[in-house]
Order: C-alpha cells, then structure tokens, then sequence
C-alpha cells in the first residue's frame, strides 16, 4: 500500500499549481483589508495581531518571497511532505529505541 | 477552515488549548502504539497527503476557495485518534512553516479539522460500512462537513461575547452568517473529501491492509 500512496502523492505534488487557478481566499481566512472594505474598520484583535504575526512565516501562504508562484508552491508542498514524513521517522526512531 | 491569528479571542484560544492537550496526549499514546515497521510510511504518506491536498484551493460559488483535508481517511484506517494527532500535525507544520492558520487557533483547528472530523468520519463509516459500498464517501462528506460547523460556530460567537461598544473586537460576522457559509462551502467541499476517502479505503482494501 505504500507504494500506491507514495505514488499518489507524488502524482498531487505534480499537479500542486493546480491549487493556485482561484485568486480568491477561503472564506473566514481574509486578509485585514477584506474587514475595512465591508465594515469600514479592522477589528482590533484582528489589527493587532495580523503585522505582527502572520508574515514571519518561512514560506508565507506557501510562497517563496522572490520567486514565481509556481516554484513557490512547488517548494513549499516538497518542504511540508519532508517536514511531516521526518517527524514521523524521528517520532517511530524514539518509540522504538524506548521499546 | 484555518482560522488564522487574531481572529479568536484570548479565552477562545486559551480554552481549545486546555481542551485539546490532554487529548493531543491520549492520542499521541494511541499513535505510538498503531506505530510499526509496517504502519509508518502509510500514516506518514497518509498524512503528507493531508497537507498536499489541503494546498488543492477548490473555487466555490461566492467568491471563495476551499479545500479538502483528508482526516477522515486516516480515520477509517487507523482510527480517529491517529487521525487527530496526524492532521494536528499536519496544521502545526501549515501554521508554524507556512503562516497558514494562527498559533493562537492551531488548537481550534486541530479540535476542528483533526477531532471533529476524525471522529464523525470514523463512526459514519462504523455505521454504514456493511450497509453500502460508498461508506467512505458519505464518511468523508459528513466528516469535512462537521469540521466546518465548529469552525462556523467559533468564528460566529466571537462578536457574541467580545465586543466594544458594539464594535466586534475579534472576528466580526455573527453566527447565523458564519454557519450559512461555512455550511454552504462544505457541502460542496464535503464531495471532495468524499471522494479522497473513497479512493484511499480502496487503495487500502486492494493491498489487503484493512483492520
């Protein structure tokens, strides 16, 4: 089974740009301006947190700051499979070594 | 369905938070006790799954995108908890990494999207598994589907509770509004989910890996 899914998810990764086609956001996921626009203020909470937060991100709304869109996503959707295939190795590499 | 930072108050974050770590903990049990030479490249390419298909942005009619999540597939396979602790990994890598989501909400989220979902998936499919052959599929919907209401309620009683003078503190759309919509997303969404889980439980039943 794991080769089928590898398999698969090599195969989503490929097509991963597919994600990029609609410009628009999810809905509840707006960027502070979105607030301004229909209510004429940004929420404090939302005002406070939103420059401080949300751009110290390595990979930003999975973007590579200075690189296409495309090879952004790229990156970002191998790093994050890396990332989660790791912690997996490291979590089953102390489990064991405990056992 | 990632809520993102500030849009949450305080006490929300601080309750999902005292909510979900003693079940992270239980569930993290459960996870290292599923854990073996043969589960693990499948939890974890079950779960790298769950993160490449939740970058699948699926326009919807209103001028948004969604997407689906995939925690029910690890649910009917390896059970809700292992579900829960693999999609909260998943959002802390998406929150942490990637800005998407806030770490104020990554304890919602995960509630959310990880145990709600999870949970309602796995026992939809306990349900109809003997009954019809699209179990999967109508887990799968269902489950997306209830990960959405409890991000659509929490989001809904943040101008209930935490306002000033009138003006909405944190997320500023009441109830009724944020239900319609996250409700009205997932039903279409919820198809998308449907269909991941169904083409995973066949994958799984093909290779004779079904407990």
């Amino acid at each position: 089974m794991k080769r089928v899914l590898f398999i698969f998810v090599g195969i989503l990764i490929l097509l991963v740009p597919l994600g990029l086609l609609s410009e628009n956001p999810a809905w509840g996921e707006w960027d502070s301006e979105y607030f301004k626009e229909k209510l004429g203020f940004i929420p404090a909470g939302i005002e406070k947190v939103e420059s401080v937060l949300h751009l110290k991100a390595l990979l930003p709304d999975y973007s590579l700051p200075g690189a296409n869109e495309v090879v952004g996503y790229y990156v970002s959707a191998l790093v994050g499979v890396l990332l989660i295939g790791g912690f997996y190795y490291l979590i089953y590499f102390f489990v064991r070594k405990r056992a | 369905m990632h809520i993102p930072d500030g849009y949450i108050s305080p006490t929300t974050a601080v309750v999902s938070y005292l909510v979900a770590i003693p079940l992270w903990m239980y569930g993290f049990k459960k996870l290292k006790e599923k854990l073996n030479e043969e589960t693990l490249p499948i939890i974890a390419a079950l779960s790298a799954l769950s993160f490449v298909i939740m970058m699948f942005n699926i326009p919807v009619p209103g001028g948004t995108t969604a997407h689906a999540v995939g925690a029910v597939a690890i649910a009917i396979l390896f059970g809700p908890w292992v579900a829960f602790v693999s999609v909260s990994l998943v959002l802390l890598i998406q929150a942490v990494v990637f800005g998407d989501g806030g770490i104020s909400a990554f304890a919602i989220n995960s509630l959310a999207m990880g145990f709600v979902g999870g949970f309602v998936g796995y026992y939809v499919f306990s349900l109809l598994k003997d009954k019809t052959k699209y179990a999967p599929f109508i887990a799968g919907y269902l489950g997306i589907l209830a990960s959405a209401i409890v991000i659509g309620f929490v989001l809904g009683i943040q101008p209930l509770f935490w306002s000033d003078n009138g003006k909405p503190l944190y997320f500023p759309f009441d109830l009724k509004t944020t239900l319609i919509a996250m409700i009205g997303v997932h039903l279409i969404i919820g198809i998308a989910e449907g269909i991941l889980t169904q083409i995973v439980y066949k994958i799984a039943e093909s290779k004779g890996v079904l407990v």
